[in-house]
């Protein structure tokens, strides 16, 4: 493969490639605001300025400057290679780089940054950027010195609303069109763009509109600088506080990977951002995906029910063997529910009990019902583990929920053991036909109408309180890390079954989720969390 | 070869009997068996003292206790009614600074909190209410709290804020309360304290945006 030469490194390209992704891909950085790898090229803030030897032969290019010299007190005639922006500028094999070995470049970059924060407020305080922001970074690793402007800055306009979840600042913003280029590139609704020109140019919604698409939040994580922010996380958090876990969106299908940061001081999520994965969500996600992190605590079990009433998992497991007494009768009257909102490892833990040990016939999968999908990620899934759930349980293929009800009303079933809260029927058809039954026993994370309309409901951990498999839609088995503690009396969705598994007297033997997974593919020897962190480098832009 | 434990030359090593040199105890003479003579040695120089002292004030010769702390003479104050001067940096309770419409400087950052080695300031942040002038582009502390019986006065709380919002220039003692809940200060509380000077402000001030002294900024577009 082609090779260019940075600061003497040797880094392969492929064709097309500029400098800067280059060397984004061997993992240099080289300081940019405007480049984004998912993004055209504006080359319009000029922080990735870098020198580029002449080809061999041929003299440098040379501009003609004026230097201060101390000594002579005046203006010196001087001469100066010409930089070039590393974001615009293509590879060409054997072409040498110069970006931190140069004093020229070192020399610019201190110069851009000053000139970027000429008007800046640097009200870094008040800004929910501050601790991940360019500027201030860029500062201190390139510039480090006092501006010497004296004048008053140009004052913007502050906190404009742009739609129902950013404010704009214009005051903070660098105008690097990070947010414009998105809106209209990834998100395909071109409604933001630049007015005036120079220090007094800013961001703009088209007239009569508001920035309302699927894809908001995105152009506020775009964003550089603290110049657009998100309603929802403002002054929420500081993020020096917050700590990630790298998570799987439990949106939809399409499966987006994630950082979730939480605050572990008080067990709360706050914000949801994308994580980086070519294969599935590239560089974005959806607001609807962005904001489902509040799933995490909104509207969750806390606690065990027995017939609607608070009780210990104790007394709880052991209604649930109460309930199910006469299962081991008649297996065909047990359905079994597994979810595709819970993860690889709670439905084979499910399955195992299924079909291991009460050899249950039939299969039912519960779900959110279907939404709205688009193009770019949204799937109209809304769940985010559909085909782990097919195929654990390939043979027969489980059933849709609604299924099920038609079945029990025809007294096919008399008890059922289920996984999830959401269904895709009506809740008070599904309470009607459940009350007929028996014993219905559900292990489920949220407050939704099959836990309700259970006889006893176990609380199970949300996605973000236990670690995770899930396969989008693509087929991909995806790895979630745990973030939070559990809330309440929750506890992983495996581990109850197991329990469950166990007071129904089989012999359930889930320990921990290591065992659960050598369980689930026998032959593939435990993956460790630090060899997944070293296959895949860590980049953002 | 494992290395042998340094033994405690202060501990009988075993099996040993104390080795040392026996010091002889203090004859009991007559004069220190009486010890009468003692008592009333020591009472003569208690009361040299004390008809000193009293000359001096009387005459008005006492030295400024403050001030000349090391001369000869007395050299007691007279707790509270006479106080020795903290020195300017002295640092005491903390207080929030206003601005001159009496809203606090504070901007809920938490540089505060994230400094404080005690870990005893917890602070929430909040945005100004529909209406207000700054709502929108700028933060307040909706709560802001310190375990002041947490505090171990660094000072570092200061040093951090760069809206100089908090200040421990208020010349107080931590008060002896009788319970922890007292210790616990909260905003209204630290927004009352004054600095030594009495004031409530800062003495630096700042053209806040929004102020009608700031110069530039206009929030015709500013609706949120
Ligand atoms: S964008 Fe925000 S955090 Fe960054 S320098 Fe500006 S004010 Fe400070
Ligand atoms: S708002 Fe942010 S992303 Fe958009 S142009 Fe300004 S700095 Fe760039
Ligand atoms: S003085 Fe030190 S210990 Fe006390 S609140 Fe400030 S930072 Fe914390
Ligand atoms: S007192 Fe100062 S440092 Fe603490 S939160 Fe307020 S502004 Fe920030
Ligand atoms: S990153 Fe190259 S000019 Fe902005």
């Amino acid at each position: 493969m082609a090779t260019i030469k940075i600061d003497g490194r040797e880094i392969p390209f492929e064709q097309g490639d500029t400098i800067i992704k280059a060397a984004h891909r061997a993992g240099i950085d080289i300081p940019h605001y405007c480049w984004h790898p998912g993004l055209s090229v504006a080359a319009n803030c000029r922080m990735c300025l870098v020198e580029v030897a002449p080809p061999p032969g041929r003299p440098a290019l040379q501009l003609d400057i004026l230097r201060w010299d101390p000594e002579k007190k005046d203006y010196v005639p001087a001469r100066k290679p010409k930089l070039v922006p590393a974001c615009q500028q293509a590879c060409a094999p054997g072409m040498e780089v110069l970006s931190e070995g140069s004093d020229h470049v070192e020399e610019a970059r201190g110069a851009v940054q000053e000139l970027l924060l000429l008007n800046h407020p640097v009200d870094c305080p008040i800004c929910d950027q501050a601790g991940e922001c360019r500027l201030q970074d860029y500062w201190l690793e390139h510039q480090g010195t006092g501006k010497r402007m004296q004048q008053e800055v140009v004052h913007k306009p502050k906190a404009v609303v742009f739609g129902p979840t950013i404010v704009y600042d214009a005051e903070r913003c660098i105008v690097c069109t990070r947010c414009v280029r998105f809106t209209a590139e990834i998100a395909k609704d071109p409604i933001l763009s630049v007015r005036e020109r120079g220090n007094l140019n800013e961001i703009v919604v088209s007239p009569d509109r508001e920035l309302d698409h699927d894809y908001t939040l995105m152009t506020e994580h775009v964003c550089p600088v603290g110049a657009l922010t998100s309603k929802d996380f403002r002054f929420k958090a500081r993020v020096w506080f917050l700590r990630s876990a790298r998570t799987i969106c439990q949106g939809c299908a399409t499966g987006c990977n994630a950082y979730l940061d939480y605050d572990p001081r008080t067990n709360t999520p706050h914000r949801h951002r994308p994580r980086d994965n070519e294969e599935v969500n590239k560089y974005w996600m959806c607001d609807e995906g962005m904001l489902s992190y509040k799933r995490a605590v909104e509207g969750r079990l806390g606690a065990a029910l027995v017939g609607g009433e608070d009780a210990s998992l104790e007394d709880a497991l052991a209604a649930a063997k109460d309930q199910l007494a006469g299962i081991k009768d008649d297996p065909a009257r047990v359905a079994v529910v597994l979810s595709a909102q819970h993860s690889n490892e709670d439905n084979y833990a499910l399955l195992t009990l299924a079909k291991t040990f009460i050899g249950a016939k039939d299969l039912y999968v519960s779900g959110r019902p279907l939404g709205r999908g688009d193009e770019i990620l949204m799937s109209e899934d809304k769940n985010p583990n559909t085909l782990g759930v097919m195929q654990l349980a390939n043979a027969p293929a489980p059933k849709p929920i609604a299924a099920l009800f038609d079945a029990i009303k025809a007294g096919k079933y008399s008890f059922v053991i289920a996984l999830g809260a959401e269904i895709e029927v009506e809740a008070k058809d599904a309470e009607s036909a459940l009350s007929k039954l028996k014993g219905v026993v559900t292990i489920a994370a949220h407050d939704g109408p099959l836990a309700r309309a259970a006889h006893v409901a176990l609380p199970a951990t949300a996605w973000a309180e236990q670690d995770g498999t899930y396969v989008n839609r693509q087929g991909l088995a995806q790895k979630s890390e745990r973030a939070l503690k559990a809330r309440g009396d929750a506890r992983p969705g495996w581990e109850l079954v197991s329990k469950l598994g166990k007071e129904l007297g089989y012999a359930m033997t889930f320990k921990t989720l290591a065992e659960v997974r050598r369980a689930m593919t026998p032959e593939a020897p435990a993956p460790s969390r630090d060899a997944d962190r070293a296959a895949k480098p860590e980049v953002s832009a | 070869m494992p290395k042998r434990t340094p033994s405690n030359p202060w501990t009988k090593p075993a099996g040993k009997p104390i080795e040392g040199k026996a010091i002889p105890r203090p004859r009991r003479t007559a004069e220190v068996q009486a010890y009468l003579p003692e008592f009333l040695r020591g009472m003569a120089i208690t009361m040299r003292h004390f008809f000193k002292n009293t000359k001096e004030m009387m005459l008005g010769q006492k030295p400024d206790p403050v001030l000349e702390a090391l001369n000869e003479g007395v050299t007691t104050i007279c707790y509270p009614e006479e106080k020795r001067p903290y020195p300017e940096r002295f640092r005491g309770l903390h207080r929030l600074t206003l601005r001159d419409d009496g809203s606090p400087r504070c901007v809920a950052c938490l540089c505060c909190s994230t400094a404080c080695p005690a870990q005893c300031i917890h602070i929430e942040a909040g945005e100004y209410a529909e209406g207000d002038k700054r709502r929108g582009y700028e933060r307040y502390p909706k709560t802001f709290v310190i375990d002041e019986l947490r505090c171990i006065f660094c000072g570092f709380c200061v040093e951090a804020c760069p809206c100089d919002a908090i200040r421990m220039d208020t010349g107080i003692h931590a008060t002896p309360y009788d319970s922890r809940e007292q210790f616990i200060y909260r905003k209204d509380l630290l927004m009352e304290f004054t600095g030594r000077d009495g004031s409530r402000t800062s003495a630096n001030p700042r053209h806040e945006p929004g102020d009608p002294t700031h110069p530039g900024l206009s929030r015709e577009q500013m609706d949120h």
